[in-house]
């Protein structure tokens, strides 16, 4: 029964082309119109009729109908369920690191976490998807501004004023490609409109700090890690952000700026730090220190993610870390320089609290 | 004696590959009547057999009144939220009602939980099932992604067959490629596409372009595009009992595409023989005798076979076969068995070895799998573990110990951790050699621990096949 499927598609095809009279969209031209925007059939169809079949005006109109077609069905998806998704991270400067050139960008920080939801992970698993997301990261993440040394590292964002901030492109940053700028809610509702599922901009949160002084002494400096990639390893379905404050004592000691510029002491931090964030991702963590005995305590957790632990909770791998690199004297009774863990994020998909 | 020994290594086979052992016990009853007829077998063997199958879960409660001789075939159906996939399912068991087939379950049947009818959205797996005039089909709608890897790992629901559901309005969308993917991934070869809601288009050019955009797509995924039957109807006029022309007719025929395209698994029996060992004996002067129960396959008295694993290659011939007390001239899956081997010592021969059909399987230390890691609420594990992690692996009767790798060219591999809850494709490499092909299903447990983490079906074997360690 499926013998003549190609013959007659071929017929099918045939038809179609010696069919195009201008009040009738033909499908040759509807599936290049799909072809260039991931519109509906119907969308398509609707487009050419109304422009007489001409194609570049048949675009425009699609152009103006997904901002009505958009609104109309983020309107109609609203009352959904969008508990799946992704959380995606952006980190422009992650402090001061000489031993990578291209990081010299601020020896501050600047980051942001966001989570973008939608109703099914084949939606999630999407380019079109990975790529908002990853958009919306940069834009909180360039947008922030700088927050005084008082205020807390990582800082929550109204959703509702993100939504309303312009859309930049983290693969154009300088909005080479000249595209007419859009909010982050109209770049929403277009991908509704292409994925037909609700997308909500969940939470975003934030990390803008310039960088503390004396440099030479004091370094603040942010690590990240993603668990669940599909994709793209900047984003998951768990990210953990992780703020450490590094610094060192009064000379003899090594000044932070010398021990940074060690390529071996810059590649064993990285390699700590990572497995902090690692830690904060794999373990429940709910706070940094505890007073009493607190499992969900970082500095009390078995330091399982990092290879050379030995058992050792964190705090106690931390002090040993930095001393080992001549972090830390003592002077009069008192512990100077070290390394501490400032403050962490950690955002799984649909967990709340 | 023979007896005592089978039935007690049985029970502890079962457990430490309860997914495999449940999954052929279809087959087994299947065979039971058949057999019943053909040769005369101790009785409590198939006590034990039925009361077993009686536990069986979905599948009984519709059950009994379907014949289990139809070969069955698992089917899902995959496609964009809305596009009518529970639609179909409904309409699908409407319309085969109707020709005494299924059991009507209407669309608030299938989509069950309060919170789901809600949202009008399918959120766990549904087991449906109905037959066709020459086939019997499970049916499974999950809700993503995820949910259809962990099914196909755990072995809860195995999708042989697809069947994709495009809404003619819409066309496929973005994320149908996505859909394309996971059939795939799941080890899905061929799929039926429906084209639904034509009841909404007036201009029927329109359908042949979702055809065609359809076709095109299946084949940038490997599918066969050109041959793929595409049938298109309406999910809803089949269910709602109106225009028949474009639904019940269309489900039928759909229904009729997925009995001729879409291939059945073979059957066990079907399969080369492959007998797990589970314990040796020497019989005095007679040689000796390795037990197990045939996991596939037949075999006859004087055949050619080879004994391989834990470091093992050696061909002999099988002598005899018996099965509590009785001779017999042939064994198959199913059966619990004593193979008595020519020429073969008694500490040449070990469980966790297989006795199969020469050169139909491998043994290989080395092979990538897809592997599901249990959450601490399904009695997993609660940490997360990383590369280089050292569980037992147990495979039939096999208990090796194993370390865990990510495939070559993972990117940021020495940093990659696995946590509860997730699908990971990994890379075991044993200690020792064991036989093990794509499909293979096995569980993996914390060294000393009972059931720490599990399961998965290995999907490629790669590697060398070789020598003990
Ligand atoms: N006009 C028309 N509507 C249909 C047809 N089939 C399904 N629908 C409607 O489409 C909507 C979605 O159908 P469902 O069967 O719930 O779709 P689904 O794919 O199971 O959706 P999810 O489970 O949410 O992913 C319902 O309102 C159906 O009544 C059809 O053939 N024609
Ligand atoms: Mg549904």
């Amino acid at each position: 029964m499926f013998a003549h499927a190609a013959g007659r598609r071929a017929a099918c095809l045939a038809a179609a082309r010696s069919y195009s009279t201008p009040a009738k969209p033909s499908i040759k031209l509807v599936a290049e119109l799909r072809k260039r925007t991931e519109v509906s059939i119907a969308k398509a169809h609707q487009a050419l009729a109304a422009t007489n079949n001409d194609v570049p005006a048949a675009l425009a109109w699609l152009e103006k109908d997904l901002q009505v077609s958009g609104l109309a069905k983020a309107a109609k998806v609203q009352d959904r369920d969008a508990s799946q998704g992704l959380v995606g991270t952006a980190v422009l400067a992650r402090g001061p690191a000489s031993a990578d050139p291209a990081d010299t960008a601020g020896n501050g920080l600047r980051a942001a976490l966001v989570e973008l939801n939608c109703e099914t992970d084949f939606v999630a698993r999407g380019e079109l998807f990975a790529t908002l997301l990853a958009d919306i990261a940069h834009t909180a993440a360039f947008l922030t501004d700088p927050a005084p040394a008082s205020a807390g590292l990582i800082q929550p964002l109204q959703t509702e004023a993100l939504l309303e901030a312009p859309l930049l492109s983290a693969a154009d940053p300088y909005g080479a490609a000249g595209k007419a700028s859009q909010t982050i809610a109209g770049a929403m509702r277009d991908l509704t409109a292409k994925v037909g599922e609700k997308i909500s901009l969940r939470r975003a949160a934030a990390v803008a700090r310039e960088p503390p002084v004396p440099l030479a002494t004091r370094a603040l400096r942010l690590a990240h890690y993603l668990h669940g990639s599909v994709g793209r390893p900047t984003q998951g379905r768990i990210a953990g952000l992780v703020v450490t404050s590094l610094s060192t004592p009064p000379a003899p000691s090594p000044s932070l700026a010398d021990l940074l510029s060690r390529p071996e002491f810059s590649a064993d931090l990285d390699k700590l730090e990572r497995a902090l964030a690692r830690q904060v991702v794999g373990f429940e963590t709910k706070s940094i220190r505890s007073a009493e005995k607190d499992e969900a305590a970082l500095y009390q957790q078995s330091f399982m993610m990092y290879p050379g632990a030995n058992g050792e909770n964190v705090e106690a791998v931390l002090r040993r870390w930095a001393k080992e690199r001549g972090m830390v004297a003592e002077a009069e009774g008192e512990t100077h320089g070290g390394l501490e863990v400032l403050e962490f994020a950690k955002w799984t998909v649909g967990v709340y609290n | 004696m023979l007896a005592a020994q089978l039935a007690a290594t049985r029970t502890l086979a079962r457990r430490a590959c309860s997914a495999r052992a449940t999954q052929s016990l279809l087959h087994t009853c299947a065979r039971t009547s058949l057999r019943q007829t053909s040769r005369p077998v101790h009785p409590t063997l198939f006590q034990a057999t039925r009361s077993l199958a009686a536990r069986r879960g979905y599948a009984d409660a519709a059950g009994s009144k379907y014949s289990r001789a139809k070969p069955h075939l698992n089917i899902g159906t995959i496609g964009h939220v809305d596009h009518g996939k529970t639609t179909l399912t409904a309409a699908i068991t409407k319309v085969l009602a109707e020709e005494g087939g299924a059991k009507f379950t209407d669309y608030a049947e299938i989509d069950k939980a309060p919170e789901e009818k809600a949202r009008g959205i399918t959120i766990n797996s549904t087991h449906i099932e109905y037959e066709s005039s020459n086939r019997h089909y499970g049916h499974i709608d999950c809700p993503g992604h995820a949910d259809y890897i962990k099914n196909m790992i755990t072995g809860a629901a195995q999708m042989d067959g697809a069947i994709v559901v495009v809404s003619a309005t819409d066309g496929q969308m973005p994320q149908t490629r996505e859909h394309l993917l996971l059939a795939r991934q799941v080890g899905v070869k061929k799929l039926v596409v429906f084209i639904n809601k034509v009841d909404m288009i007036s201009d029927t050019e329109m359908l042949e372009l979702v055809d065609m955009e359809m076709r095109d797509l299946l084949s940038t995924y490997n599918f066969d595009g050109e041959n793929t039957p595409i049938i298109m109807g309406s999910a809803l006029a089949a269910l709602e009992g109106r225009d028949e022309e474009i639904g019940k007719k269309k489900v039928l025929e759909l229904v009729q595409a997925c009995d001729e395209w879409l291939d059945v698994p073979p059957r066990d029996l079907d399969k080369p023989f492959l007998l797990p060992i589970e314990d040796v004996f020497s019989i005095a002067g007679r040689g000796t005798v390795v037990t197990g129960r045939a996991e596939r396959g037949t075999i006859n008295k004087g055949d050619e076979v080879e004994i391989i694993g834990l470091g093992t290659k050696i061909k002999t011939t099988l002598t005899g076969i018996e099965s509590f007390h009785k001779e017999l001239d042939r064994g198959e899956a199913g059966d619990n068995m004593g193979a008595l081997l020519r020429g073969i010592k008694r500490e040449d021969v070990q469980r966790g070895q297989v006795l199969v059909a020469t050169g139909s399987i491998k043994a290989v230390k080395t092979f990538q799998a897809q592997i599901y890691v249990l959450t601490k609420d399904e009695g997993g594990r609660y940490t997360p573990f990383m590369a280089s992690y050292q569980p037992q692996i147990f495979i039939r009767t096999a208990d090796i110990s194993t370390s865990l790798q990510w495939p070559e060219g993972t990117a940021d591999a020495e940093d990659k951790m696995v946590m509860p809850g997730d699908n990971v494709e990994m890379v075991c490499k044993l200690f020792h050699d064991v036989a093990a092909e794509p499909g293979t299903r096995f569980t993996i447990r914390e060294g000393g621990k009972t059931r720490s983490w599990n399961t998965r079906r290995a999907s490629s074997c790669g590697g060398h096949a070789s020598s003990s360690c």
